[in-house]
């Protein structure tokens, strides 16, 4: 029988101002601060506070038998610390407990691997400081946004120093095998690759609260047996912190399955372990191929929730196009302002995909359409350009 | 000799207006006001405006009784046989705002030449102007029953010309002219050539084609317009006369940009009419060269994400600019910080905003399908499709400044004689003529 693992994703990205043409050159200031902090306000009263308070309390219940891990993104952890520290240190206080891993990432929840490698590094760089000063601890396994992998992420990350990497398990990679074991990249030599077992998540994510769905209700007891019927090691089940409470919430019974299931878990003999743990318990027994790019995002699992217009790639092509001006000039806040533009949501909010994933965008969406989001972040993007050239006239004054 | 009295037939006013018919109505207006008694019937005005120098009727405020006296003696003769409009007339639909496509029924069927029963029908006619927008999906059914509300009221005024503007007035001009005997003209501010291209046919076309034929007298606000009157409308050209539009002086002041590069400017609904790619085309070819110029398109439609996706892919974002609808006092703004504006316009029978932007002392690249390109005799031209060209004339505008200069000055002489003044005269010529 597999253990079970559970990992949740805590991010907030900073969303921009309906920034107009006739703001250009004039407002410095991108982000709208009321509606940021209004968002981490209303998550943090449905998600965050309720659902740490949840989980620390089944850590001492259950005397650590109970394990989970975190990975939250530098901006959620700025945003925290700048509008809510008390949920903070509501994080902080699970996180002592011991029996909640925290994972690693980039700072921005960005999408630089896919365009920088220096830029990835910095930005890992800044979030494992930014761990060591927030949780004091320092990460073993790494999670790219989104879960965006393939074999040379895996191969970079190891290059890193990390244990463990977190990957979608996509069907046309597993070719039919079983997403609960630890796999091997083929690139890397000692790294381990942790698959999402991506529909017994999304039963939770997604489905649980689905009237529709033909499992509906699914009860504690039911989705532990689920578990305990799985072949291999461990069954990876990863999503959304906000599922729980903001997505679906409270009303759907959501807090009441989860303060459940670990009873559930241990009458069906099974185990939690942390991801750490599981790379650290079980040997890499097969390899898994991803020459491919790969995310968790939408029906296609790949970058085409962020790249698959021609808005998306242009906006983001021409925002890590800057990196290098950038970084000259050493303005820490300007270097701040441009790496906020880098996180994924600013180009999620830009697909102009329909169906069913259209649908889950565009209510994630800030702006009234796809195309309000583009062009605020471009006249915004053109500001910082301005800026940036303001500065670099400095810099050749000072010189 | 006494003052010739006016019947005019206008659609839209301010501050009711969607576009230039509008504007160019009041300018109208009030400079003929100086030479003869006018009486304006719309269909929907608004109380607060003030019209001192002219008689200003909205059909939204008549009652029932105000028409009752009348009733026996009108006989309903021109187009009767209407009786459904099979499409949906919207020449300005908007993607952004959506559109209907149904079928829309006038709601009631008068034989040609027979006696009707209007006291029936009078009520609902004036219903459906007080609700609803004028270029709703019900436009097809509000330009008829306008036509006969129009006859009935001619009825109870007295004048010796009716002057009646683009086609949604049309049919209410024929009405009157059948009604009354007296002379028609018609002004023509656009055509359904210029909305729909050369191919255009069907239900506006043809009100166009039968009004003007019917006209005693037809107005096109350019000599471009006029020469598609009588070339693909197949007007006598002797009853062709055309009249420019003026201008109202606007408050002119500069306003610092916030940012280095120069600024060029489209202004306009972004359909295919106004020529939204050609200016994204010649963006492309500008920024090429050179890179420190903002091209800001300043309007909606449906053009609009088709546009933005094209400037996207060409890489143009950061440079080309979207601001969407903008009110008035925005457009000035942006036109006190634009240092070249550009209108290329697949076909523009005028083109009000390009004197708008000549008042702001911005030297104009206009496309070679416009009227205002007669007007405006020192500002570069090129045929809508030459982007090269439109591209070349707005380089050279932003790096010779000598060039720049002589295309202000020439264009501020021009808007000088361009006066709405100007027009009044020419149109009183024309009642003049008609009349006798």
């Amino acid at each position: 029988m597999p253990d079970v693992c559970i990992y949740f994703q805590v991010h907030q990205p900073n969303r921009l101002l309906p920034y107009d043409f006739f703001r250009i050159g004039e407002n410095a200031v991108y982000e709208d601060v009321a509606m940021n902090a209004a968002i981490l306000d209303k998550v943090s009263d449905n998600c965050y506070l309720p659902a740490n308070k949840m989980f620390k309390k089944l850590v001492e219940e259950n005397d650590g038998r109970f394990r989970m891990a975190l990975s939250i993104s530098g901006t959620a952890i700025e945003q925290m610390e700048r509008y809510r520290p008390d949920v903070l240190d509501s994080f902080r206080e699970l996180v002592a407990t011991g029996s909640v891993e925290v994972l690693a990432e980039t700072y921005y929840h960005s999408l630089a691997f896919v365009h920088s490698n220096k830029e990835f590094d910095r930005q890992v760089e800044m979030h494992l400081e930014k761990l060591e000063k927030v949780f004091s601890v320092r990460p073993r396994v790494f999670r790219n946004t989104e879960l965006i992998y393939n074999d040379s992420i895996a191969a970079k990350v190891e290059t890193m120093g990390f244990d463990g990497i977190i990957a979608e398990g996509v069907d046309w990679n597993l070719n039919g095998g079983s997403p609960n074991f630890i796999y091997q990249a083929p690139e890397a030599a000692r790294i381990k690759t942790i698959l999402r077992n991506t529909r017994l998540s999304d039963d939770l994510g997604f489905r649980f609260s689905d009237p529709s769905w033909c499992e509906f209700p699914v009860t504690p007891g039911k989705f532990a047996s689920w578990l305990g019927d799985c072949e291999g090691d461990v069954v990876n089940i990863f999503m959304d912190y906000e599922n729980i409470g903001e997505h679906q919430s409270a009303e759907t019974g959501i807090f009441d399955f989860w303060k459940a299931l670990p009873e559930a878990i241990e009458d069906q003999g099974l185990q939690w372990v942390t991801p750490s743990e599981s790379v650290e318990l079980y040997r890499a027994s097969r390899e898994y191929h991803s020459r491919f790019i790969t995310s968790w995002a939408d029906a296609e699992r790949d970058l085409s929730a962020w790249m698959g217009n021609v808005m998306q790639q242009e906006a983001i092509a021409k925002v890590h196009r800057l990196e290098h001006e950038i970084l000259a000039v050493n303005d820490p806040e300007l270097t701040d302002t441009w790496a906020k533009m880098q996180t994924s949501d600013h180009f999620y909010w830009m697909s102009t995909k329909g169906g069913t994933d259209g649908t889950f965008h565009s209510t994630m969406t800030p702006y009234p359409s796809p195309y309000d989001a583009y062009i605020y972040f471009m006249n915004v993007l053109a500001d910082l350009q301005i800026r940036l050239r303001r500065a670099q006239d400095r810099q050749k004054m000072l010189s | 000799m006494n003052r010739l009295r006016v019947l005019k037939l206008g659609w839209e006013f301010p501050p009711l207006i969607n576009g230039g018919l509008g504007v160019a109505c009041l300018g109208l207006a009030r400079a003929l006001a100086k030479h003869v008694d006018l009486t304006v019937l719309i269909p929907k005005s608004s109380r607060d405006e003030a019209s001192e120098d002219f008689n200003l009727l909205g059909v939204n405020h008549l009652t029932v009784k105000d028409l009752e006296s009348v009733e026996a003696s009108y006989r309903y003769e021109g187009f009767a046989q209407v009786r459904q409009v099979p499409v949906s007339l919207d020449p300005y639909e908007c993607g952004e705002c959506g559109g209907s496509g149904e079928v829309i029924s006038t709601g009631h069927v008068v034989e040609p030449g027979g006696e009707a029963a209007f006291s029936e029908t009078t009520q609902r006619q004036l219903e459906s102007f007080r609700t609803g927008e004028l270029y709703g999906s019900d436009l097809g059914s509000k330009v008829v029953e306008f036509s006969k509300i129009a006859a009935k009221m001619a009825m109870l005024e007295t004048f010796d010309v009716i002057h009646a503007h683009d086609w949604m007035t049309f049919l209410a001009g024929v009405e009157v002219k059948k009604a009354t005997g007296k002379p028609l003209v018609v002004h023509v501010h656009a055509l359904q050539y210029d909305r729909a291209g050369a191919d255009a046919r069907g239900w506006i076309y043809e009100i166009e084609k039968y009004g003007m034929e019917q006209a005693d007298c037809v107005v096109p606000v350019s000599h471009y317009t006029g020469f598609i009157i009588s070339s693909y409308y197949g007007i006598e050209i002797a009853k062709i006369r055309p009249v420019h539009n003026g201008a109202h002086p606007v408050e002119v002041f500069t306003m610092k940009k916030k940012f280095p590069e120069k600024l060029v400017l489209f202004l306009g609904r972004l359909t295919s009419q106004k020529g939204p790619e050609f200016f994204l085309e010649t963006a492309s070819r500008v920024i090429a060269k050179n890179p420190n110029v903002r091209f800001v398109v300043a309007g909606t439609g449906d053009k609009l994400r088709p546009l933005i996706e094209s400037g996207a892919f060409r890489g143009l974002g950061g440079h080309f600019h979207f601001t969407g609808f903008l009110d008035k006092d925005k457009v000035n703004d942006l036109l006190s910080m634009t240092d070249v504006y550009c209108m290329p316009s697949v076909s523009e029978p005028f083109g009000l905003s390009a004197l708008e932007a000549a008042q702001f002392g911005i030297p104009a690249v206009i496309s070679k399908q416009s009227g205002v390109a007669e007007v405006l005799k020192g500002a570069l031209k090129a045929d809508f499709w030459d982007v090269e060209l439109m591209a070349k004339h707005i380089n050279d505008l932003l790096s010779d400044d000598e060039l720049r200069e002589r295309v202000v000055e020439q264009a501020k002489h021009d808007i000088a004689a361009s006066t709405w003044d100007a027009a009044g005269a020419k149109i009183f010529e024309i009642y003049r003529e008609v009349a006798s």
